[in-house]
């Protein structure tokens, strides 16, 4: 780690170890934690809940209120794009289940002492981009932590009958990601481009790495609500792409819809693939984590033309990566990896 | 047996320490790697591995969030440029 006190400006990264959704407990410890608290079983009161992106109840026939929470460590130096990035990814939750009206969004924070001076800048990147997507910073809970993170519990409705979960993909159904990937080696790059290695750094990006940091950002801080509002009444399930990467999610929808997932494409922020094999990260097995990633949509074939239309006029960045099968689990087997420049 | 100590770095830093150390080793050459980072440790083997590295960790070196590998450089490993 860096002498923090050499540092005239604050780097937020350098306060935690992890950093984003790296920072998320892996799939199968989180497995062996509801096991042995018992909070297994589906509960009769919710229409869903533990498993999913986030939890529904249906409150009237018309309506159902989707809550979730998510708050992850600064994967970015810049405390205002740190708070953005950080509401984004706490409402993605909320729209993966195609709940985009009444957003409310109550704020976690927790900083160390020495940094309660960015929280006002946090506070407002996060009040900034909730207020982007509609909804409204309707209260939140701040502690001193000795790691620096930041979030929100969020809230929005739906008609119970448009919700989706991971739990309906059909064999047949097209898979669509609605964000390049590659946030993890962007911002990763980001931390050493002024260091020791940033030649090597820079011959493997093959473009400025600034200019990969700026569409990470661009990216991370894009909301999943155009996304999730373009996939309803198309989608037969959702999921979005964090920590667990692209097929660590896929396999959580492989496994919740009984069904097989068969990948083939990996959009990738352009320079991130050469920056993934120069640091291990395996994005070209799809396995790098992202933070605040896009959509995955289950789409069936018949409906995807409508999809693909409903994307295109709502300005939202799509690729089709790959089908559902009849199988069981998920297969990569030298997918078309496409940079993508903004 | 070369040696590096990666221990306190935060990815992406060991895999670019352990990327310059091994720039410097020919086929049949071995490093013994220590860190404390978890991250590290998959990265470490996954970058490794991709470039045809062999890679084994060192049961007896490894502790906690402490971790030892031992890469070794095979005849088809592609050694990084200094």
């Amino acid at each position: 780690m860096a002498d923090r006190t050499e540092d005239a400006a604050v780097r937020l990264t350098e306060y935690a170890d992890l950093h984003g959704c790296s920072c998320k407990v892996g799939q199968s410890d989180l497995d062996d934690l509801l096991g042995e608290a018992g909070l297994t079983q589906s509960r009769d009161e919710l229409l869903f809940g533990v498993g999913e992106d986030a939890a529904a109840r249906k409150l009237t026939d018309d309506l159902a209120l989707v809550s979730t929470v998510d708050f992850f460590t600064p994967i970015i130096d810049d405390p205002y794009d740190f708070g953005r990035v950080a509401a984004c990814n706490a409402a993605s939750d909320a729209f993966a289940t195609g709940a985009s009206d009444n957003l409310d969004c109550l704020v976690v924070l927790g900083l160390p002492q020495e940094l309660t001076d960015v929280a006002p800048s946090v506070l407002a990147g996060i009040a900034d981009a909730i207020d982007g997507m509609g909804g409204a910073v309707a209260g939140g809970h701040t502690i001193i932590s000795p790691w620096p993170f930041a979030g929100g519990a969020v809230s929005a409705t739906a008609p119970p009958d448009t919700l989706l979960t991971s739990q309906g993909a059909s064999a047949g159904d097209r898979l669509y990601l609605t964000k390049p990937l590659g946030s993890q080696s962007a911002m990763g790059a980001l931390r050493v481009s002024d260091d020791e290695f940033a030649d090597v750094v820079a011959d493997a990006a093959g473009r400025p790495i600034n200019q990969i940091g700026d569409e990470a950002l661009a990216w991370m801080t894009t909301p999943n609500r155009a996304a999730a509002i373009a996939g309803r009444d198309l989608a037969t399930a959702a999921t979005d792409i964090t920590g667990f990467g692209l097929v660590g999610q896929a396999e959580v929808l492989a496994d919740n819809s009984g069904v097989g997932v068969e990948l083939t494409r990996l959009p990738v922020i352009a320079g991130t693939e050469g920056l993934s094999a120069l640091f291990g990260y395996g994005l070209e097995d799809g396995a790098s984590a992202e933070t605040s990633g896009g959509l995955l949509l289950s789409v069936p074939a018949a409906r995807s033309a409508d999809l693909e239309s409903r994307l295109d006029d709502a300005g939202v960045f799509y690729r089709q990566v790959g089908r559902v099968t009849d199988g069981s689990g998920v297969s990569l087997d030298e997918p078309t990896i496409e940079p993508i420049s903004r | 047996m070369t040696r590096v100590d990666v221990s306190g770095e935060v990815c992406p830093r060991p895999a670019l320490i352990v990327r310059r150390e091994l720039s410097e080793l020919e086929a049949g050459d071995r490093l013994l790697v220590r860190g404390d980072y978890p991250p590290a440790e998959r990265n470490l083997c996954r970058m490794c591995r991709k470039r045809g590295f062999s890679v084994a960790k060192s049961e007896d070196g490894s502790d906690g969030d402490t971790f030892e590998l031992t890469i070794e450089v095979t005849e088809d490993a592609e050694i990084p440029e200094a």
